[in-house]
């Protein structure tokens, strides 16, 4: 059948105006309407799923996963990945108790002294696989152990006096507080993706993110300090696992070890589910975020379901196949 | 540079072949130096201590700690070569090693038919991962990543708790602890590796890893070859983790999930090129006997083991960078 123009001006509206978007924006839709849905499912398994209270609490769990994968997403744009997060992460959240022993005087120090620690993490990182050319995979997952070893060992393993301060009230506070109804946490989540994305849609550095994600030979060419950049993303990085640590830590309390453990896999997962092209160069933050909400729903309907460790674990794994089937295919070759 | 000049060909043989064998053996060579050394700083530093030199007993327990690392590690080289990674050989492993435990029981039937079982289990997942990989067209860090997932899931399935037995007479046999005869199984591999790169199927691998699109003009089944890489990468994981019971006697859904990072680890050390193509799985070899022997050099050295990590990460890194600068020296790119 050909189409005659009747035809085309017979189709509907909502598909022209997905058709006009991008791929890369189609992704971040996708990733939105995969989290909606599992609201949908999962209110209709278990009656009071989507209520306001139940989103909330979702949302503040997400918003952690969402941190961290704010930084993965950075050095997943250009072709790499930080495997460094888990430790990075505990470091910082145990620094930023033991530095400040939970008194709000200290806690603005702490907080800095914390953020700082990412940024230097990333920093070694960046040079590493930017000026010495080690893979990224190497280098981050050396990182993730020297920073373990570093924590454990400075730590005492984390049996140190000031190991059990609790956070200090006023970043507690930060986290935790409600304001017009909604955990300030959440305000914090859209401020960075407010400001992630501005700096990717609306910067000629994020120009040049997605213009070393894509040909970073010809990027070079192009006159961007591609090494430079590489190194600024990967601060960018251990910059964002810091702050996951710090908000861990703030929503908790207490620091414990190990608790960074789950968002690598989590960071990367978001980003994949979002539709951040692992080769770089595709992409956006907010398919990120949309990503960290689907995971943790995903992940709340189960726990609803009691559904066992393992089977946990199972569907985690095929949930995000199923996805990359979907969508995170290559292009066939000849 | 004139036209005249650039129209002549470059001569086909523009190095010795001397230097081109130290070139094409140079990260091979590394490895071993760094085998030798490592193991003449551990005799060293236990003559430190003890006053004597680590006898039977000592060389027997490296040998049999080595072995599940040595297996797990040649089964990723073969992946890395192909320019993949397989993050779900702790998967693998754990679940390997929970079957194992769970249903093994003394006499030669039970021992024999679970050992295949495992390696058939083993040969499966691995098969599953080829087949993302080369007909999902999914990227191998995220198929695996998925997949480590759900393996990890099934194996605390098959063994909730640790715990279960396996048959002494089964030790024994992988992991005696009365003399290294784990080094046997060290020749077979070395056997299997020099025979398997001069098939069909090796050559294969190696001319993935070089050149995709090349490999494929010149009619090789990528795919299929693709799937075979990754199938015997689980057969070997499965293989590492019937030693990992062997040798702890015991069986643990998790104790696998350390292999993921160690297994890169070894390849890297082994001199295996992360871009693929290059290198030798007996580099791969050598690498695991350097990380247990750097375990057993840290407690003689009287590191406080809580920074294990710390020394392990940064090995790593300084290793990859050595192997860089050698690369460099000797005027081999990449």
């Amino acid at each position: 059948m050909t189409a005659t123009p009747e035809a085309i001006a017979r189709e509907p509206r909502w598909r022209a105006l997905l058709l006009a978007l991008t791929p890369d924006r189609r992704r971040v839709l996708y990733a939105f309407g995969a989290a909606i849905l599992v609201f949908v499912v999962g209110d209709f398994l278990h009656a009071g799923f989507a209520s306001a209270a139940s989103v909330k609490s979702i949302l503040v769990i997400a918003s952690f996963v969402g941190f961290v994968a704010a930084g993965q997403t950075f050095v997943i744009l250009v072709g790499g990945i930080d495997l460094s997060v888990p430790w990075v992460l505990n470091g910082a959240a145990i620094l930023l108790v033991t530095s400040s022993l939970g008194r709000d005087g200290r806690a603005a120090q702490a907080v800095l002294l914390t953020l700082a620690l990412g940024l230097a993490t990333g920093l070694v990182n960046g040079i590493g696989i930017a000026y010495l050319a080690v893979p990224a995979v190497v280098m981050t997952l050396g990182m993730n152990g020297i920073m373990e070893g570093l924590t454990l060992g400075i730590s005492k393993g984390l049996t140190c006096s000031s190991c059990a301060s609790y956070a200090p009230k006023a970043v507690q506070d930060v986290v935790r507080t409600n304001l017009i109804g909604v955990p300030a946490d959440l305000f914090l989540w859209l401020g960075v993706a407010v400001i992630i994305t501005f700096l990717l849609s609306a910067t000629s550095f994020g120009r040049r993110i997605y213009a070393i994600g894509n040909n970073d030979t010809a990027a070079s060419l192009a006159g961007i300090d591609v090494r430079l950049v590489t190194v600024v993303l990967y601060m960018l990085s251990g910059l964002f696992a810091a702050l996951g640590g710090i908000v861990l830590v703030a929503y908790g309390g207490q620091a414990t070890l190990g608790m960074g453990d789950p968002y690598l896999f989590q960071s990367i997962a978001a980003a994949v589910i979002g539709g951040v092209s692992i080769l770089g160069g595709r992409g956006h933050y907010l398919g990120s975020l949309a990503g960290s909400i689907t995971l943790v729903a995903l992940v709340s309907v189960l726990l609803a379901e009691n559904m066992p460790d393992w089977g946990r674990s199972v569907v985690y794994g095929g949930a995000i196949l199923v996805i990359l089937l979907a969508y995170g295919r290559e292009r066939r070759q000849l | 540079m004139s036209a005249v000049a650039e129209a002549r060909p470059r001569p086909y043989r523009s190095r010795s072949r001397l230097q081109h064998f130290t070139i094409q053996s140079a990260p091979l060579l590394l490895a071993l130096i760094i085998l030798a050394g490592m193991a003449a700083l551990y005799v060293g530093l236990f003559y430190n201590q003890l006053s004597r030199f680590p006898g039977n007993f000592e060389w027997t327990s490296v040998v049999n700690t080595s072995m599940p690392l040595v297996f797990a590690g040649v089964g990723q080289s073969i992946v890395v070569l192909t320019r993949g990674l397989d993050l779900s050989v702790g998967g693998m492993i754990d679940l390997t090693n929970s079957l194992t435990a769970t249903h093994m029981h003394a006499g030669t039937g039970s021992m024999l038919a679970w050992s295949l079982i495992a390696l058939f289990v083993g040969a499966g997942g691995g098969a599953i991962n080829g087949v993302l990989v080369a007909y999902g067209r999914l990227q191998p860090i995220l198929v695996t990543l998925a997949t480590l997932s759900i393996y990890q899931g099934l194996a605390i399935k098959v063994l909730p708790e640790p715990g279960g037995a396996v048959p002494l007479e089964y030790t024994k046999i992988l992991a005696n602890p009365n003399g290294p005869w784990g080094l046997l199984f060290v020749a077979f591999v070395v056997g299997f590796w020099l025979l398997f790169r001069r098939t069909r199927f090796g050559v294969d691998v190696y001319a993935i890893g070089n050149d995709e699109e090349a490999a494929r003009a010149h009619a090789v089944r990528v795919r299929t070859v693709k799937i075979g890489a990754y199938t015997l990468a689980g057969t070997f994981a499965a293989a590492g983790g019937l030693f990992l019971a062997a040798t702890t006697t015991a069986g643990d859904a998790t104790s696998g999930d350390v292999f993921v990072l160690t297994s890169i680890a070894a390849v890297v050390l082994g001199g295996i090129s992360f871009f693929g193509g290059r290198g030798s799985a007996i580099g791969t070899v050598a690498g695991a006997f350097v990380l247990t022997l750097l375990i057993n050099v840290l407690f003689f050295a009287s590191i406080d083991p809580l920074y294990q990590s710390f020394f392990q990460g940064l090995f790593l890194v300084v290793a990859v960078l050595l192997g860089t600068l050698i690369r460099r020296l000797v005027g081999m790119r990449g």
